[in-house]
């Protein structure tokens, strides 16, 4: 029995945590239950020394202490305050009655908008029922096809997922211990071009079917001329001067992503008060729902770090790098693979818990293979967008469906995804194919790898030796900072 | 807001649980879930405060970053003050997000259940999940924080704070998280048992997609230009 358990600890370990996670109790808490399971476990059979889980706090004070999730609150509450701004009501109006004409015009301007939403937002639920609320009716009153509009809906909200500044973004850069900035520039080209894929659905069906996406007749224009024209530009110069303050300023090396955050959420709020739309109720709920959302998505970390601990103290992740790396093909094998296997995940997890359970066990061997962090970062983070369009959890399609009119059924909404969710394949292809889409120049100085000084503190007895990576330019870039002085962001 | 009070306007499945004073086997759960109730006014009010720091971080980190570009002028401590702030938010408000059933689980397989086979769920893993966690951490996290204020302890970074505030935030954390969940098991017990409304325990409350919809909706209806 011993050493059965001793020779299968690394199986067993994480067959039960496919069964403790499948009881459905929040994942944070059956994932240190699973861990501190196999850690008495580990001890009882010799695998494990005793004091591993003495180092409990020490871990948590590491999570508390991590500073690339700490853009997590602040593109949260950016994202919670704008949904409430307003903005995406006035967008969708405005676009869809510049786009209307045209065949196909509504789903462009979904689309768009969708675009520049998720440009400002994180976060994938506001635009779906903004969406959802604003352009699917319009869409069902001039005769648009249900599933179609459903789909394209479903899919440029989670649009928020890939496109910069996406919290799946953050994660990812924290669980592959790589900068947000690096992984942002990387996200950018596959998100517009997912854009570009889905108005060109749009565009083929225009001209396969045109019945299905017809132009907006002369009497729905209520809007036109030079009117229509100015009314779109200023309708666009809030996402715009948002966009430049977050994405601009990260990319340009101005601020650091934790700062483009807070920039942005002071935008937010500065946008939403000159729309006479913060009132301290709306502030009071946006702060809730981002501590609420934070809070799950640290205890995340917390219960997958008790899990790690354990499962790479029995040898677990050696198992799984030997199954990983034993595959044929090499490295486009280990990609076909892990891709195939978050797909399949993506129906039943949803992208914290794919970015905080499966990444950290596939990113080293990634590494060993020589594949570039970032790109794999992006290209994960492209398929596990999928979670949200799958058939029948995918939550883009549960929030649609809580907002779409009732003559809209269930099995559109499904079935409207379906074109989508190819065409996120077909992505994932893509950037599998042509590795440039991806790609980012490392090295780079940006202010997202700026100057890192741990210093043990005293009672870190656990801890590795201090870790300076504080390189020269860096030293330059910050103006010549004393050694010792150091921006910790 | 007021869950407590919601529930009672409810009344819900079988109805009149509060006035059933009585238990089986002679427990007074009405007493249990007065304690119960107590424990989540606390969270309620912890969760609705510590929610605020996430404001005062945001204009913290917005004001370091401005005068950093424009005066050139930053401080460790405001780098540090975020992270403590941050922390402070996730590790107090976690009993809260619990009461309201926010921490995310995979329900694909669960929601399929009877809602009996559910409480049974929740209580299982309230009891063998929830629980052997927050009582291993403060086991171990109680010394941590002693081991930091004894020796006054203080960040190494130049111009840093002091940490051991920062470090009883771990045991006070999951005090609170142990005592939601003592909570949570009174109610189930209480569920269980009929004395409690099953579905106010096993909803997912979408508030923040509810929320938006509600404003939109709102708005259509005022035909405001929204």
């Amino acid at each position: 029995m011993t050493a059965f358990l001793v020779q299968y600890i690394g199986p067993l370990m994480f067959a039960g945590l496919v069964l403790f996670l499948l009881l459905g109790y929040p994942v944070a808490f059956a994932l240190s239950a699973i861990g501190l399971l196999f850690g008495f476990i580990g001890v009882e059979v010799g695998l494990l020394h005793p004091e591993l889980l003495q180092a409990l706090p020490q871990r948590i004070y590491g999570v508390m202490q991590n500073d690339t999730l700490l853009a997590i609150p602040f593109f949260t509450f950016m994202g919670l305050v704008l949904e409430r701004s307003g903005m995406a009501e006035d967008l969708l109006e405005t676009i869809g009655q510049l786009f209307g004409p045209i065949r196909g015009g509504l789903a462009y301007s979904v689309i768009f908008v969708g675009g520049l939403l998720a440009a400002t937002t994180g976060v994938v639920a506001a635009s779906v029922i903004a969406m959802g609320l604003i352009s699917l009716p319009i869409m069902m009153r001039y005769g648009y096809d249900k599933r179609l509009s459903s789909g394209v809906i479903a899919a440029s909200g989670t649009l928020a997922q890939i496109i910069p500044p996406s919290l799946v973004l953050i994660v990812m850069a924290d669980q592959l211990g790589r900068s947000i900035g690096d992984l942002y520039r990387g996200a950018l080209v596959p998100g517009l071009m997912l854009m570009g894929l889905y108005a060109g659905y749009v565009f083929i069906m225009s001209l396969l079917r045109p019945a299905s996406v017809p132009a907006l007749p002369p009497e729905a224009r209520t809007l036109r001329g030079n009117l229509l024209v100015r009314r779109a530009l200023l309708t666009m110069i809030p996402p715009v001067v948002l966009i430049f303050l977050v994405l601009g300023t990260i990319f340009l090396g101005i601020a650091t992503p934790t700062e483009g955050g807070a920039m942005g959420a002071c935008g937010a709020l500065a946008l939403a008060a000159v729309r006479g739309r913060l009132s301290l109720r709306v502030l009071r709920q946006s702060l809730d729902t981002t501590a609420k959302l934070s809070c799950f998505v640290m205890f995340i970390l917390i219960g997958s770090t008790v899990f790690g601990l354990v499962f790479r103290g029995v040898n677990g992740d050696l198992w799984v790098e030997h199954l990983l790396t034993g595959l044929p093909g090499g490295a486009l094998g280990f990609l076909i693979a892990v891709n195939l296997l978050v797909f399949v995940l993506a129906f039943f997890l949803d992208y914290f818990e794919l970015a905080f359970i499966l990444v950290p066990l596939l990113a080293p061997v990634a590494d060993k293979l020589g594949i570039d962090l970032v790109w794999f970062g992006v290209l994960l983070s492209v398929n596990m967008q999928t979670s949200f369009l799958h058939p029948p959890f995918g939550f883009a399609l549960f929030y649609l469906r809580s907002v779409a009119p009732k003559q809209v059924k269930t099995s559109d909404i499904y079935l409207g995804a379906v074109p989508f969710v190819c065409i996120q394949v077909l992505m994932v292809g893509l950037v599998i194919a042509f590795p440039n889409l991806a790609m980012v120049e490392h090295g780079k100085l940006d202010s997202s790898s700026m100057p890192r000084l741990e210093v043990p503190v005293s009672d870190d007895f656990e801890s590795a030796p201090a870790v300076f990576d504080l390189r020269p330019e860096d030293l330059k870039n910050y103006g010549g900072a004393p050694a010792g002085a150091t921006g910790k962001e | 807001m007021f869950r407590a009070f919601e529930l009672k306007m409810k009344g819900g499945i079988g109805g009149g649980f509060a006035t059933d004073q009585q238990g089986m086997a002679g427990v007074n759960m009405g007493l249990w879930l007065r304690i119960s109730a107590g424990i989540d006014a606390v969270n309620r009010k912890v969760g609705a405060g510590v929610s605020w720091l996430i404001l005062a971080m945001t204009l913290v980190s917005a004001a370091n970053a401005v005068s950093r570009k424009a005066f050139n002028f930053s401080s460790n401590a405001f780098l540090e003050i975020q992270w403590y702030l941050f922390a402070a938010v996730f590790l107090l408000a976690a009993g809260y997000t619990l009461l309201n059933n926010e921490h995310v689980r995979v329900d694909i397989v669960n929601t399929r259940f009877a809602a009996r086979a559910r409480l049974w769920i929740e209580l299982f893993g309230t009891v063998f999940f929830l629980v052997p966690l927050t009582l291993l951490v403060l086991w171990y996290g109680w010394p941590y924080f002693v081991m930091s204020f004894t020796s006054r302890e203080i960040s190494l970074q130049a111009g840093g704070l002091i940490l051991w505030p920062v470090k009883l935030l771990i045991p006070a954390g999951f005090l609170l998280l142990l005592l939601q969940g003592a909570s949570q098991a009174i109610k189930l017990i209480a569920a269980l048992s009929g004395r409690y409304p099953a579905q106010a325990l096993l909803d997912r409350h979408n508030t923040q997609e509810d929320e938006v919809k509600a404003l939109i909706q709102g708005r259509q209806h005022d035909g405001s230009p929204g």
